[in-house]
């Protein structure tokens, strides 16, 4: 009875419904970025002080920020890097903390007590300091950024695989197969990482929309991406003045950080429901 | 045992306090609502009256501390603690009368020999300071002392006609050393407690010689993480003053509830250009910066048009020292503009980047404008942000930049606005290096007449802007908001906040 | 047993390494980054004289390493040292600062098991139902929602349209604590929000995942019923996992409120840290970064033990 309903419920459309619905979504802010990079209706740094503040019309769908900007186009030129970064600052996070958790959640012991202790460490350090740091050493660069970005990130991700590992081996094909003389990096590999994917996953998305609100934090200290280039992130942060007399600096932005964030939200979780049906 | 000391006295102030309160209680009830709040950006942090340097600090303890002189709103230098000032010929010494029947803050009457003390302190001259002047720029004093008739005589090395507006810096009683824990002053305000980050809170000072001042029996200083934080604030009605806003949060307040009220505020906002690195060495390509930049429409962008287009390095705040002449100098000309850069061999721009400071929102959007306007001439400006500190250590002290955007702030002394494009001077970050400058600059103390002075001054300005030492862009409004229960504050062109005149609107 | 005292005194062990190893990161960070204290107090208007005579007041022309040398000896004797800037002793300013970000935790704490606990348990009910359907879109649409995008629309919403609570009015505890209370409440929301909608996606997969196990089943052919089972075993066994996720939420709480606090002007940590860093206050970063990474380390060490007694299969070491 409970078998039969639990198929039902995973059977059901839900699956494609979250792919679609994802896709559509993340295909919004991903066609804003292809287009961006051989065409945007207006310059998205051309200043121009006569048509400040304008709101929404033919010309200007999304209206104008402070600066006459066309707000269309910076969205644009903005989803490349916000794009660029949560991919990169995840990709960066998530191979750290996969190489650093397995192994930890695996040998246990001292391995286990070394990497845990580096990351908690790193996890108690403030983020913004790691940033600050990495950009007097090595410049303000949207690079060095990331990789503060992925280093501030990665204990997340160790801590994921780490407990997840530690499920994972008591169960008993591990055991046969350590028992069968198979070395420990094949097993970590092959049998532990795969099955690590489902919980692997929403971690990743929660990574990416934590990073792309990191970085826009971080430009409070003007960290992270350097006027006149934006991220969402940074145009909403630009905009909060202007919350009351042009709140179109903040809807559309807003709609796009958050159609990006859901899109992939939607994509794992159709993710999560196929690969776990395809997991029994 | 040093702690025992300490927890009695804590004790006993404490238990003074309780008995302060109930002794309160049997007089006359106060006005409850007969208090002020008013929002401030920058934490304060510095209350002894002569270490003092931070913009910040200073429009608070301006109502704790007085000098000789002090000045008004309007830029008049008024008499203060001192009656009148007699100044020799060759402005070397100044004897000053001190005031009579003023009292300090701890309830002791104010003597010359306070003001000796205090004098001698801020340069640097009592034993066990080896010399170095806490305000620098009374450095030059050699000797104060005090004269039989209630007189103070102030004698400088050489003679300086432009020391007299330092002469406000705070009075204090004699021997005292505790301000920054204790402050103590004659002002219309006793300090009475500060909350690290937070606030500082000012009470009204009973004995204020000035009759009938101050109104408001409390003000407090509340910490405003931002300017918008502090527009929340103002909207909820959690603060009463928030100065410094920009025309466009301005715009969002209710009107019934808040007076709009903006004056000029005497900063100068530079696009400072160093003047040692390639390209920018050469005058050809500062001049062409400066006929390619469009001011009106930088102002339009930052300050909501709020603010005084500026070709040089003062302020027309300035009066008679500013010379109008200059105005107009560098309209935009963008093809003059392109003619200066090839001339200089630059016909096809140049990369440059700017170091600008993210704690300033102003001179952020300032430099994307600059960069936006200045790819007219093939310049490919990149902005690189930093915070406060590293720019104070790499850009101001360092002096290791290309370009930046900042605001020098001033008092109304044209010698503090000019003296930093000597060429030695520890303001001078844009490297700029004129041996008639540094000529005219020594002059000007020395000469006592006040129009040839201002014609020396003309004479720098018009070489600072032949030589397009940098690009000067604006001298923003300061717009403050007032809630319409106070009425009296007024706008300072420099950064003060005088609480004495502000009271609650009476109908 | 003689297994579980090894493992606190290990774990102790590994909490003192990590807060040296935390405290050496402040130092070469410190040691790194341009600026000077004395600089930013006194403003770019001070000459070199007046910055190198405040230097000198404040210690600060000892190395750096000496200074930190001298901080841990302090730590020793629960002593962080007095704050560059603020001239006051660290440890009254982090306590000063600490009803903010605590109650703020707790507050947003409370929402997020208030709202997301019942949500989860009532939506895995009968998943793929059209509640359950509402409840995982508006999860995952509040879980895009930047805090900050929530801040500024709460305190749009609230102050033009109810305007019911005060909006940037801290009031501390000790003058009133319901009004105390009441200031908090939105920010908490704000910070609440994200995490509702992850806390409630954890524990609905978790659930889900339990109830179709084995033992279920076998509860479940012996008639118990389901409310029982719900409570005696599916719950307990989703615990492991939202437990960790529990302490993953606080400590994002208390490290993540920073933009909050700055929306809304509170006087917590999080902007006490801010102004430690921008004015380079050595003793007073180090104090509230070594308090924060006390607490975080102490979350995960509690978290630990905690999964370790909900499933006996995690061994402690």
């Amino acid at each position: 009875m409970a078998r039969a309903k639990k198929n039902s419920a995973e059977k059901t459309p839900e699956a494609s419904v979250f792919y679609i619905v994802g896709l559509v979504l993340l295909g919004i802010v991903v066609a804003a970025f292809i287009v961006s990079l051989f065409w945007t209706p207006f310059e998205p740094d051309a200043t121009d002080a006569a048509s400040k503040l304008m709101a929404p019309c033919a010309s200007h769908p999304f209206g104008t920020d402070n600066f006459g900007r066309d707000v269309l186009s910076r969205i644009m030129s903005a989803s490349k890097y916000t794009i660029f970064i949560s991919i990169a600052g995840v990709a960066i996070a998530l191979a750290l903390g996969t190489i650093a958790g397995i192994p930890a959640g695996y040998f246990g012991g001292f391995t286990d007590r070394g990497i845990m202790l580096i990351g908690n460490s790193i996890m108690c350090f403030p983020g913004i300091l790691l940033a600050l740091v990495a950009v007097a050493v090595f410049g303000a660069s949207v690079g060095n950024v990331i990789w503060a970005l992925g280093l501030v990130f990665a204990p997340t991700f160790a801590r994921v695989c780490r407990v997840g590992t530690m499920e994972i081996k008591e169960l008993d094909y591990i055991t046969h197969a350590r028992v069968m003389g198979v070395r420990p990096l094949r097993i970590m590999t092959f049998h532990i990482f795969p099955n690590l994917v489902p919980q692997l996953l929403p971690a990743t998305v929660i990574g990416l929309a934590n990073m792309t609100l990191f970085e826009s934090g971080m430009s409070y200290l003007g960290l992270g991406v350097q006027p006149p280039d934006a991220s969402f992130g940074k145009m909403l942060a630009d905009a909060q003045a202007y919350v009351r007399v042009a709140p179109w600096l903040i809807i559309f932005p807003a709609l796009m950080l958050v159609f990006y964030i859901l899109g992939l939200y939607f994509i794992s979780e159709g993710l999560r429901i196929s690969l776990s049906k395809g997991g029994k | 045992m040093n702690k025992y000391i300490l927890k009695s006295v804590t004790v006993l102030s404490a238990a003074g306090l309780i008995f302060t309160v109930l002794a309160g209680c049997g007089k006359k009830p106060a006005d409850e609502n007969n208090y002020a709040v008013v929002g401030i950006t920058q934490e304060p942090g510095i209350f002894d009256p002569h270490t003092v340097v931070a913009a910040g600090d200073e429009e608070i303890i301006y109502n704790i501390y007085e000098g000789l002189y002090k000045f008004d709103y309007e830029g008049n230098l008024n008499p203060c603690l001192a009656t009148d000032v007699e100044i020799s010929d060759d402005a070397s010494v100044y004897t000053f009368t001190i005031r009579k029947g003023v009292k300090f803050h701890d309830g002791s009457d104010l003597d010359p020999i306070d003001v000796v003390y205090s004098l001698k302190r801020a340069a640097g001259l009592i034993d066990g300071q080896n010399g170095v002047a806490l305000v620098s720029e009374l450095d030059s004093v050699k000797d104060v002392e005090e004269l039989s008739d209630g007189k103070v005589k102030v004698t400088l090395e050489e003679g300086n006609s432009e020391v007299m507006s330092y002469f406000t810096t705070g009075i204090i009683p004699e021997g005292y050393d505790n301000c920054q824990a204790a402050p103590v002053g004659t002002g219309p305000f006793k300090f009475d407690s500060y909350n690290p980050g937070q606030s500082v809170i000012l009470v009204k000072n009973d004995k204020y010689w000035q009759k009938g001042l101050p109104y408001l029996d409390k003000v407090t200083f509340k910490v405003c993480a931002d300017m918008d934080a502090g527009l929340t604030e103002l909207s909820s009605g959690s603060i009463d003053i928030f100065p410094y806003l920009t025309s466009d949060r301005a715009a969002q307040l209710d009107t019934s509830r808040y007076n709009i009220l903006s004056n000029g505020s005497n900063m100068v906002q530079v696009f400072a250009l160093n003047n040692k690195v390639e390209p920018l060495n050469d005058v050809r390509v500062r001049k062409a910066i400066n006929y390619a930049i469009n001011r009106k429409d930088i102002i339009s962008v930052t300050m909501d048009g709020n603010g005084v287009e500026l070709v040089t390095a003062m302020s027309p705040a300035m009066g008679s020292y500013y010379d109008p002449s200059l105005n107009g100098t560098y309209d935009q000309d963008i093809s003059k503009a392109k003619e200066l850069m090839a001339e200089a061999g630059y016909e096809n721009g140049f990369d440059i980047t700017c170091t600008v400071t993210s704690s300033y929102l102003i001179h952020v959007n300032t430099a994307v404008e600059l960069a936006s306007e200045l790819k007219a001439i093939g310049i490919n400006m990149q902005i690189q942000q930093v915070d406060w500190a590293t720019w104070l250590d790499t850009v101001y002290t360092g002096r290791d930049y290309e370009t930046t955007v900042i605001a020098l702030t001033s008092t109304y002394a044209p010698y503090d606005v000019l003296g930093r494009y000597q060429t030695s001077d520890g303001g001078n970050f844009i490297n700029y290096s004129n041996s008639e400058v540094d000529e005219l600059m020594a002059k000007i103390p020395l000469t006592t007449d006040v129009a040839e002075r201002t014609e020396l001054y003309h004479q720098v300005l018009a070489i600072l802007t032949e030589d397009a030492c940098s690009a000067y862009i604006q001298d923003p409004t300061t717009i403050t908001a007032v809630s319409t229960r106070l009425e009296g504050y007024h706008v300072y062109p420099m950064y003060v906040q005088d609480m004495s005149t502000v009271k609650l609107v009476t109908n | 047993m003689q297994s579980k005292a090894s493992y606190l005194i290990g774990k102790t062990v590994e909490l003192i390494l990590t807060l040296l190893v935390v405290s050496l990161l402040v130092f070469a960070a410190f040691s790194v980054i341009p600026g000077d204290t004395a600089r930013v107090m006194l403003g770019p208007d001070a000459t070199e004289s007046q910055v190198e005579l405040l230097r000198a007041e404040l210690g600060l022309d000892k190395p750096l390493a000496a200074r930190y040398l001298s901080w841990l000896l302090g730590l020793l004797t629960f002593n962080p040292g007095k704050s560059y800037a603020y001239n006051v002793s660290v440890s009254g300013l982090i306590a000063q600062r600490l009803p903010v970000t605590i109650g703020m935790s707790i507050i947003a704490m409370i929402m997020v098991i208030l709202i997301s606990y019942p949500l989860a348990v009532l939506s895995s009910r009968k998943p793929g139902r059209l509640g359950d359907q509402i409840c995982s879109v508006i999860g995952h649409v509040l879980f895009a929602i930047p805090p900050y995008v929530a801040s500024l629309l709460l305190i749009l919403l609230t102050s033009s349209v109810f305007s019911l609570l005060t909006v940037g009015n801290y009031v501390s505890p000790s003058e009133d604590f319901f009004e105390y209370i009441g200031c908090l409440l939105l920010p908490s929301f704000a910070v609440a929000l994200p995490k509702i909608a992850m806390s409630f996606k954890f524990l609905r997969s978790s659930i889900i995942e339990q109830k179709s196990a084995d033992y279920v089943r076998t509860a479940k052919s012996h008639g118990m019923s389901d409310l029982k089972i719900l409570i005696r075993h599916v719950l307990p066994n989703s615990n492991v996992s939202s437990i960790t996720i529990i302490s993953i939420i606080l400590s994002d709480i208390l490290g993540g409120s920073l933009i909050v606090e700055q929306v809304f002007n509170l006087p917590g940590l999080g902007r006490l840290l801010l102004s430690a860093i921008s004015r380079r206050d050595f003793p007073l970063l180090s104090g509230i970064v070594f308090y924060l990474a006390l607490v975080t380390v102490l979350l995960y060490f509690i978290s630990d033990i905690a999964a370790s007694f909900a499933d006996p299969r995690i061994r402690l070491k």
